[in-house]
């Protein structure tokens, strides 16, 4: 009888393990992703005057 | 800072690919996949007309919309990045994408595509460090990290493809059109319908 309801118990962790425990909801439409280090550089006011410097020598008509 | 924009001057452009090549010598891009690539309309006859297209970076972009899991991100100035790691090769981003800009590596039995591949604005991805082996492997090489702008517009000898500050492309093409005192006849209402309405 003791067995029988240590087998229960067991069986009832098992499927609350599987079923239950552990599930991640995610919000849609939000990159679930690693950060990209390149969004910091980006805030920076000196990498965007590097850029519109480099397009001014580069690309802009002489 | 406005957003990060390519604009393609169909009345310069002369179909030299130098931006196809410049892109896939500098990324290492693989056989069969082309984040570039020069389009022609009307090719051999009066009125032909080319166009460099890539990823153009929708400010609402449709492919960032439709993925499944989310492997699409902005940064601040406007580029369209993603996530190799968490893309699944479903393809939905193809279908959504009006430029035909995300290309897959694969072609195997069962639908197998790989990981989708596309333009980063030479920003390459969202990995540890900029310019590390495992980004410029996944993701190619990362100009903007270095203070540098995309490589196909950089490379263009006519000066047609410029990438950059939107702002400042604008303010060029604006000055262009101005000069030329006509706006471009590539596209537009007459091509699309040839009627004068």
């Amino acid at each position: 009888m003791r067995r029988h309801i240590g087998q229960a118990g067991a069986m009832a962790a098992l499927v609350a393990l599987i079923t239950g425990c552990g599930v991640t909801v995610y919000e849609p439409g939000v990159y679930k992703g690693e950060k990209d280090p390149l969004l910091a550089m980006h805030a920076k006011p000196e990498h965007k005057a590097q850029l519109q410097e480099r397009f001014t020598k580069g690309q802009a008509e002489r | 800072m406005a957003r990060m924009k390519f604009l393609c001057d169909s009345e310069r452009c002369i179909e030299c690919n130098g931006c196809v090549t410049a892109c896939k010598n500098e990324h290492e891009v693989p056989w069969g996949v082309n984040r570039r690539r020069v389009v022609t309309l009307e090719d051999g006859v009066p009125g032909e007309r080319s166009i460099s297209v890539a990823c153009m970076h929708c400010t609402d972009a449709p492919c960032a919309a439709v993925c499944p899991v989310d492997c699409f991100y902005t940064t601040d100035d406007g580029i369209v990045l993603h996530d190799k790691d968490l893309c699944i090769g479903c393809g939905y981003c193809f279908y959504a994408c009006p430029f035909g800009a995300p290309q897959y590596p694969q072609k195997e039995a069962f639908g197998v595509r790989g990981k989708m591949d596309k333009c980063t604005f030479c920003a390459g991805g969202p990995e540890g460090k900029d310019n590390s082996d495992e980004e410029r492997q996944k993701y190619g090489k990362n100009r903007i990290a270095e203070g540098k702008l995309p490589l196909c517009a950089e490379m263009c000898a006519t000066k047609a493809l410029l990438a950059g500050d939107g702002d400042m492309v604008a303010d060029i093409y604006r000055e262009r059109v101005t000069k030329r005192s006509t706006r471009p006849q590539s596209w537009g209402w007459l091509t699309a319908y040839q009627e004068d309405v």
